[in-house]
């Protein structure tokens, strides 16, 4: 009873007009990189929005370019983010003109992604090759983040939340996901995954100002760009340094591949957590067991900028009740579980919310210490988690080094 | 390694697809459904969040509630619970989508997008979100692929009921 039209590409004219312009992060001619290169610094320094500290944000650039050329742009100021998957870019930022549109017929393809805190992003599906350091994603689907014109985004896609369509509101020039999914949607969405209704919040098309949920076959979606890496695709590793207290920013890394190179192996050291099938875990804390069975599940998150947990007992601040805000520093320990029955304590610390943004005449964007409740959900080890381990993300379908169990999970 | 790449994947078959009965369908149901919605609203209300969501309905009782739990194809479960009166007083939801809010909030829907502004306000990252008003309570935690929430209205709890109960 579907009906399926051949799928075109609209590519826009000025294809062939050099570099594009010099707005946003810059640009810059992108040669053949050095091979091997899949080491890709990352920033904590409180973002790309002049005066606004972004704070526990980790930050890094991507290459964008027209498919199959070398005409490309460098767009800093991404935010990296284990707990989604794909690139997403502002639109005011890229100033490439000759990335390809997904359309079908006279419509144009667009996706759609909701946040846990209610914030969403809309795009039209654009077509790019993804360049990170030395590594390469050719082809790839990314979403080109802006509200439409001529049509409402679907409510079901706004949902009430908001809508950071905008460098102030997101904080960022982008998000590049890299968690331990390849796509953002899956076999859900696509047309023979055997599902009678295209899901809801994700693809839509749009024409003639209607929008239309729809399908989108797994190799068109949204996806992460390390899985279409031709080496090193299978996962990541980020590492921050150790940090006490706050700082005003830090450098770390991120490293694209598990096991395939000398600088991406495991340690004897680290230990496995395999993950469930909505990719998280379990934690206990103060007796209580935070997992999804019990609709309060555990999860290691990048994009998270605090540690986030439940403890009614530990007072929030009275300006941002999002955070805690102690009398004094808590040392604090969780007992982290995967689904392989692999089990490791956490040790870690919360400080005054209050007090740390007040330090460094305010000018920090780096904090170990900032944490907040989550209050009816689980543990959301944000990137605090990060500094001072080195936290590997394999990607759900990938391959594994030996001895390794099945993707996804997390390692540190 | 090289910046190759090939655009052939894009211009075959095999695409994103039109799905017109589908939209036939969405037309159907969004012109017989009552306006009304879950949280806040009797037991139609359930049936009006099954049928916009395309979901399945189990119902299952409790001591102090009836359990009303929809699952969407993807896999997106919606607990709906309801006190003897038969008033939906809390939803709670978990899935790899975010269901629709203003079908399972119903007349609640604005204060909790009033309140998500709120919580925006001010300052960025981000973090899970946790409204909690004298007569709203919505908290959401999670990551793409995998979302939990829960939203209740304080005073509607039937005596016994904790929010601990509302996963």
């Amino acid at each position: 009873m579907r009906k399926f039209l051949p799928l075109v590409i609209v590519v826009s004219l000025g294809f062939l007009a050099g570099c594009g312009g010099n707005g946003g992060g810059g640009s810059t001619p992108v040669g053949v990189p050095p091979a091997g290169g899949n080491v890709q610094p990352i920033l904590v320094n409180g973002g790309p929005v002049s005066g606004v500290i972004y704070p526990n944000g980790a930050f890094t650039s991507v290459t964008l370019c027209n498919p199959g050329t070398t005409t490309c742009q460098t767009i800093g100021g991404i935010l990296v983010d284990t707990g989604s998957f794909g690139l997403r870019i502002l639109s005011s930022e890229i100033t490439l003109t000759g990335l390809q549109t997904l359309t079908s017929g006279s419509s144009t393809l667009y996706n759609c992604i909701q946040f846990a805190d209610s914030s969403f992003l809309w795009g039209a599906a654009e077509v790019a090759d993804v360049q990170i350091a030395g590594e390469t994603a050719s082809s790839e689907t990314v979403q080109v983040i802006a509200d439409p014109t001529g049509f409402g985004i679907p409510t079901d896609c706004s949902n009430g939340g908001i809508d950071e369509d905008n460098q102030a509101g997101l904080g960022a020039n982008g998000i590049l996901g890299i968690g331990p999914e390849p796509v953002d949607c899956g076999l859900a969405c696509d047309p023979t995954g055997g599902n009678q209704f295209p899901p809801t919040p994700f693809y839509y098309t749009c024409g003639g100002g209607t929008c239309t949920p729809s399908f989108v076959s797994v190799s068109q979606q949204v996806q992460n760009p390390v899985a279409l890496f031709s080496t090193d695709n299978n996962g990541t590793i980020v590492e921050l340094p150790e940090l006490s207290g706050a700082a005003a920013s830090e450098t770390g890394s991120l490293i694209f591949g598990i096991g395939t190179e000398t600088n991406n192996q495991i340690p004897s050291s680290a230990t496995i957590f395999t993950l469930d099938d909505e990719d998280t875990f379990s934690v206990t804390f103060n007796g209580t067991t935070y997992n999804s069975s019990n609709g309060t599940a555990s999860f290691i998150d990048l994009g998270s900028n605090g540690l986030f947990f439940p403890d009614t007992s530990i007072p929030t601040c009275t300006d941002v009740p999002d955070f805690y805000c102690p009398t004094s520093l808590l040392s604090l320990s969780a007992t982290n579980l995967g689904t392989n029955a692999a089990t490791g304590t956490v040790n870690f610390s919360i400080d005054n919310a209050d007090n740390l943004f007040a330090e460094g005449s305010g000018a920090d964007a780096a904090y170990s210490t900032l944490g907040g409740p989550n209050t009816g959900g689980g543990f959301d080890y944000g990137l605090p988690f990060f500094y001072g381990r080195h936290v590997f993300t394999s990607i759900d379908g990938a391959a594994v080094p030996s001895g390794a169990p099945a993707a996804p999970w997390w390692a540190y | 390694m090289s910046p190759m790449t090939t655009s052939k994947q894009h211009q075959v078959g095999g695409g994103f697809a039109w799905a017109k009965w589908t939209s036939m369908a969405l037309m159907i149901f969004g012109q017989c459904l009552p306006a009304s919605a879950a949280l806040g609203g009797d037991l139609s209300s359930v049936q009006a969040d099954q049928a916009h969501m395309k979901a399945i309905l189990k119902t299952t009782a409790a001591p102090a509630y009836t359990l009303h739990e929809i699952k969407t194809e993807m896999g997106t479960t919606v607990r709906e619970f309801a006190s003897a009166d038969g008033r939906v007083f809390a939803v709670a939801w978990h899935g790899p989508s975010v269901p629709p809010m203003q079908q399972i909030l119903g007349t609640y829907f604005q204060q909790y997008s009033a309140g998500v502004q709120a919580h925006h306000a001010g300052y960025v990252g981000r973090r899970p979100l946790n409204i909690q008003e004298p007569g709203l309570v919505v908290q959401s935690s999670g990551h793409a692929r995998g979302f939990f929430g829960r939203a209740y209205v304080p005073g509607m709890l039937p005596p016994g009921v904790t929010p601990d109960q509302i996963r």
